[in-house]
């Protein structure tokens, strides 16, 4: 489904990504880990077109996407979420998503009849999917924290991807919070194909089929969770520091 | 639709209660293109320094239709609506390539070159007399040589330009601007070719203000070089945010106050842009919202009430 090959992307002197190689089988759930600064976030970013590769390429579903823009990747069936919670933030939870689902018709351009009726079936599925449809009229920008991160898989989801690249989503929910998304997440697993960053490492182990682990920009290990486990080399770069 | 009713009623009765149609006129064309620069503004989140760059390209694109080429009136007006729809396409495409402040620095230069380009060229612009003598306004036959008929004719233009940005705003094409103003790589992540929205927005609000400066230069039937000078996209700056940049109302409510203060009161006192500097300070440092902000708070809590 998505393959890297020799991506590499460096700043200046400093190579965040260095040579990786990672392939994405369709319907796996990957986590990518390693410790901060390993170049998780980089290749996130190359991934989703943020950033432009210093050298390698990116297949997407048998076509290269190496050189097209963030919202072209998009229109191929990769959703982003973001790490630190990126939504429009005086808009309400409902257009937040309404906007997302509308990026997929083909009215985003008619200026002459109401936007409210647009794609609002299938904003409304992608609210009440995360939980969210008591929360429809409230901005974004006051809406909880943990309902904030769900707010952003929302958007996500109401853009129709094949494929979600989750950046960190537990990222500063309180424990309950972080179980209430793993729940999400775990429900999304049957119809996705998800790349995640994550930290928390029962997340990880109860998601995951896959784990590719990542330091100082290259792939250190990859494998099923339990030999990830087993890795000498992974427990003595990253879970002896942490488990 | 019932504030849009009442503002059509006003519109109507204005000329009758207050007899200055040629002020009245000046704040209707002034305001259509404070609602054009804030279609940019309140919608997309983009200062245009340089509003007067559209509006005074198409003050003189329609002049020279009327004096070479003997254009009716109703044909002046898509001339200059077409000019300055591709003055915005050119310079918006350019501006938005400059990120944050720089965008707005490319506004204001391309307004300086606009401006000193007119200066300069007096064969097309008449240089700093302006294009003088434009033929008398006429509708199918019907002159409009009088005040309070031209009046109406405008009023009936603007107020349909009006309803169209209204329609805009409330369309698909209307949120995904605001979706750029919220966070635009947020709106690029789910899939929107941002910029190409961005120029399409320029060109809406370009074709607007060529629109105010058509049907200005047939006011008084010159176009001085005013109309496209920076002190008139400041204006638009100031009246937009004094009357609200979150609405099409506010932004034509800010022109009206600012268009009769300037009127009245310069004749009065001559440095009275101090006085409005000081209003115009504690609007923006107390009431973001503007002065429709003010109003529109204070009917909901009287509706609360």
């Amino acid at each position: 489904m998505l393959r890297t090959h020799s991506l590499t992307r460096r700043f200046g002197a400093h190579v965040a990504v260095d040579g990786v190689d990672l392939a994405v089988e369709a319907g796996s759930v990957h986590a990518i880990i390693g410790p901060n600064g390993a170049g998780k976030t980089t290749l996130f970013n190359l991934l989703s077109g943020e950033l432009a590769p210093s050298a390698g390429t990116i297949e997407f579903r048998g076509a290269d996407v190496t050189r097209l823009d963030v919202a072209a990747r998009s229109h191929r069936g990769l959703g982003r979420s973001f790490q630190r919670t990126n939504v429009f933030p005086r808009l309400s939870a409902f257009e937040n998503v309404r906007l997302a689902a509308q990026s997929r018709t083909r009215e985003s351009y008619a200026a002459w009849k109401p936007a409210a009726g647009v794609a609002a079936e299938r904003a409304w599925a992608a609210l009440d999917e995360m939980g969210l449809g008591a929360q429809a009229t409230r901005p974004a920008n006051e809406l909880a924290g943990g309902d904030q991160r769900l707010l952003e898989l929302a958007i996500t989801l109401a853009t129709d991807p094949v494929l979600l690249l989750l950046d960190e989503p537990s990222q500063g929910l309180s424990p309950e919070d972080a179980r209430r998304l793993i729940d999400r997440i775990g429900s999304l697993r049957e119809r996705y194909t998800i790349v995640l960053i994550e930290h928390n490492m029962p997340l990880v182990m109860n998601l995951a089929t896959e784990i590719t682990v990542m330091n100082f920009g290259r792939v250190l290990a990859h494998g099923a969770p339990a030999e990830i486990r087993a890795d000498p080399a992974v427990r003595a770069a990253y879970l002896g520091t942490r488990a | 639709m019932k504030r849009f009713a009442l503002l059509a009623a006003i519109v109507a009765v204005a000329p009758l209660v207050v007899r200055y149609p040629a002020l009245e006129t000046q704040i209707l064309i002034f305001g259509l293109l404070a609602v054009a620069f804030n279609l940019l503004l309140g919608e997309m989140g983009f200062l245009s320094f340089g509003q007067a760059t559209f509006n005074g390209i198409g003050a003189y694109a329609a002049a020279r239709a009327l004096l070479d080429l003997h254009a009716p009136f109703v044909l002046a007006l898509p001339v200059g609506i077409a000019a300055g729809a591709l003055a915005a396409t050119i310079v918006g495409a350019l501006a938005i390539t400059g990120r944050g402040v720089y965008g707005v620095m490319l506004t204001f230069a391309f307004n300086e070159m606009a401006y000193y380009a007119a200066l300069q060229w007096r064969s097309v612009t008449g240089g700093d007399n302006g294009l003088r003598d434009l033929p008398a306004p006429s509708l199918f036959g019907l002159a409009l040589d009088d005040a309070t008929r031209y009046y109406y004719v405008v009023a009936a233009i603007v107020l349909i330009a009006f309803a169209a940005v209204l329609r805009i705003t409330d369309s698909p094409f209307g949120a995904v601007l605001r979706a750029i103003r919220e966070n635009e790589g947020r709106a690029r992540a789910i899939g929107y070719a941002v910029r190409r929205f961005k120029i399409t927005a320029f060109a809406v609000s370009g074709a607007l203000s060529g629109l105010a400066g058509a049907l200005y230069a047939e006011l008084f039937r010159f176009v001085p070089v005013q109309a496209i000078d920076l002190d008139t996209s400041t204006n638009v700056v100031v009246a937009t945010l004094l009357g609200g940049a979150g609405s099409p109302y506010g932004a034509l409510l800010g022109a009206a106050v600012f268009t009769v203060l300037s009127n009245s009161l310069s004749h009065v006192w001559s440095h009275w842009p101090l006085l409005l500097g000081v209003v115009f300070c504690a609007v923006v440092l107390f009431f973001r919202g503007g002065l429709w902000g003010i109003g529109s708070l204070w009917s909901r809590r009287a509706s609360h009430a």
